[in-house]
């Protein structure tokens, strides 16, 4: 029980890898907030234990009003995760401005935000020695790019540079910001890019193409969000005290390895 | 005259560097293991001796130094040996490590006291491997990686005088390349493939690493030490996912 007497706020808590993530918190003592767009969230399944909010993380009225929500309730915050995000699966060209704002507006606008109005109560939670946790989704796709995902890589990019900028304004605060940045994760995401419209599938035979993207990875596999959830529970326990302003990589080597010629 | 030494530059990348290096104007003195070949630029010079053994770099430095003040250092010389960690040898490790690692660094420290007084650069060939892994290259992966360290220490340590920088090139078409391509099941296949995954739309030639060489040793590089530059037509900007996988 790493994190009892805790309380955490997770967005897209109720997505593949933030279900994950608060039933890992719960399990671990924490009080969790899983916030989403719906209770359902993007598994449009029935809701976990954690105590839902609904939250687009892109209104400035509905974050404000979540964070009082915690502030009445929990009195501070130790971890947010800032796990929400979307995906357009195009190259630039394809993509309409509409689009590319929603993409910004919900991965980085969104982080923004979240943390912004989070940080006055993590800091009551940055007490005494004891530090605070903010936990960011970048993505290998913000260092490497996948073929058709332009607006995705650029905000995942933004939040990994954005990571970094808090963690030197709000370290000397107690809080720890770090970014962990998956490759592929079992998730509706990754079903999404796997049979959706834009580079996804296309008609190809899906458990081929999963067999085709599993057998590049030196772990031969891709990951699980409970996979995730070990990193962020990690990272949101004390033990990862002086582990601040970083990004990272959890792809089961995908990222070490040049180019996988056909050799 | 300003002399510039050029390791390894019998074949391949060096070979093209010293043609353009001799185009720059520089007095070229190239050296390698072997006899000077026969299509090797006549108006260059060559040194036989070998960077890995201390003396042999004294040597290529003492030649150089009689026809002039060395003003460039591109170690160039490399070997690779495809294998993992558990069937490298002792003879693997004393190869590679001696001429990509102690090479670049018998023939740095040999250039450097010149250097520091008249002023100089150097360039190490490194590779995109230093930073991510080629399979089955485990020795030559990590003495690429001790070439981009030691640039930065010789940066550091050696400047104002001295700028040192290091050139990350990708798959280049030399000898060298082929014979990796030669252990694929299907050269030809593995070659489509290969290329397939350059966002540029061709693998690389030795001139392109040249063309880096020459700009690196120039003026317009004033400001620039201590740096790593990757030549590889945008290879390592992609995911290694297999190309029209989606």
């Amino acid at each position: 029980m790493k994190l009892q007497g805790k309380t955490a706020l997770v967005t897209g808590g109720r997505g593949g890898i933030g279900r994950a993530i608060c039933a890992r918190f719960l399990a671990e003592g924490a009080r969790v907030y899983a916030a989403d767009l719906s209770e359902g969230g993007s598994l449009d399944a029935p809701g976990g234990a954690a105590e839902f909010i609904r939250l687009d993380v892109s209104n400035e009225d509905e974050v404000r009003a979540a964070m009082t929500r915690v502030s009445e309730e929990a009195g501070k915050l130790d971890i947010l995760v800032n796990a929400a995000g979307i995906e357009i699966e195009k190259t630039i060209e394809d993509t309409t401005l509409e689009e590319w704002n929603r993409s910004f507006a919900v991965n980085v606008t969104g982080t923004f935000l979240t943390s912004k109005y989070a940080l006055p109560l993590m800091r009551k939670a940055a007490q005494n020695g004891i530090t605070a946790s903010l936990i960011n989704f970048g993505s290998y796709d913000g260092f490497i790019a996948d073929p058709g995902l332009a607006a995705y890589c650029a905000t995942k990019g933004a939040v990994h540079a954005l990571t970094r900028a808090m963690a030197c304004d709000h370290g000397p605060e107690g809080i720890r910001v770090n970014a962990i940045c998956p490759g592929y994760i079992d998730t509706p995401m990754l079903q999404s890019f796997f049979t959706g419209d834009g580079s996804g599938g296309g008609g190809k035979d899906i458990g081929e193409l999963q067999q085709a993207v599993r057998d590049v990875h030196p772990m031969r596999a891709y990951g699980t969000p409970d996979d995730i959830a070990n990193l962020v529970n990690w990272l949101a326990s004390d033990e990862a005290r002086y582990a601040s302003g970083q990004l990272w990589v959890l792809d089961g080597g995908l990222s070490a390895q040049v180019q996988q010629m056909k050799l | 005259m300003s002399v510039a030494i050029v390791t390894g530059a019998g074949r391949g990348i060096g070979h093209a560097i010293t043609l353009r290096l001799m185009a720059d104007g520089y007095t070229v003195v190239g050296c390698g293991r072997s006899a000077r070949g026969a299509d090797f630029p006549a108006g260059a010079h060559w040194v036989q001796a070998s960077v890995a053994d201390p003396a042999g770099a004294v040597k290529i430095n003492t030649a150089a130094t009689t026809l002039g003040k060395v003003a460039l250092l591109v170690n160039n010389a490399g070997v690779q040996v495809e294998k993992t960690v558990t069937d490298s040898t002792d003879a693997d490790w004393d190869l590679v490590i001696g001429a990509n690692c102690r090479g670049v660094f018998n023939m740095c420290r040999a250039v450097l006291p010149g250097m520091e007084k008249t002023g100089g650069v150097i360039v190490n060939i490194g590779s995109i491997s230093a930073s991510a892994a080629d399979p089955s290259m485990a020795l030559y992966n990590a003495s690429k990686a001790f070439v981009h360290g030691l640039t930065r220490s010789i940066a550091v340590d050696h400047g104002p005088t001295v700028r040192c920088n290091a050139i990350a090139p990708g798959w280049i078409l030399t000898d060298m390349a082929d014979d990796a391509f030669a252990l694929a099941d299907d050269p030809q296949a593995a070659k489509a493939d290969a290329l397939a995954r350059h966002p540029v739309g061709r693998m690389g030639a030795p001139d392109d690493i040249a063309n880096m060489v020459s700009w690196l040793a120039s003026d317009q590089a004033a400001y620039v030490s201590g740096a790593s530059f990757t030549v590889d037509g945008g290879m390592t900007a992609a995911s290694p996912l297999n190309p029209g996988l989606f």
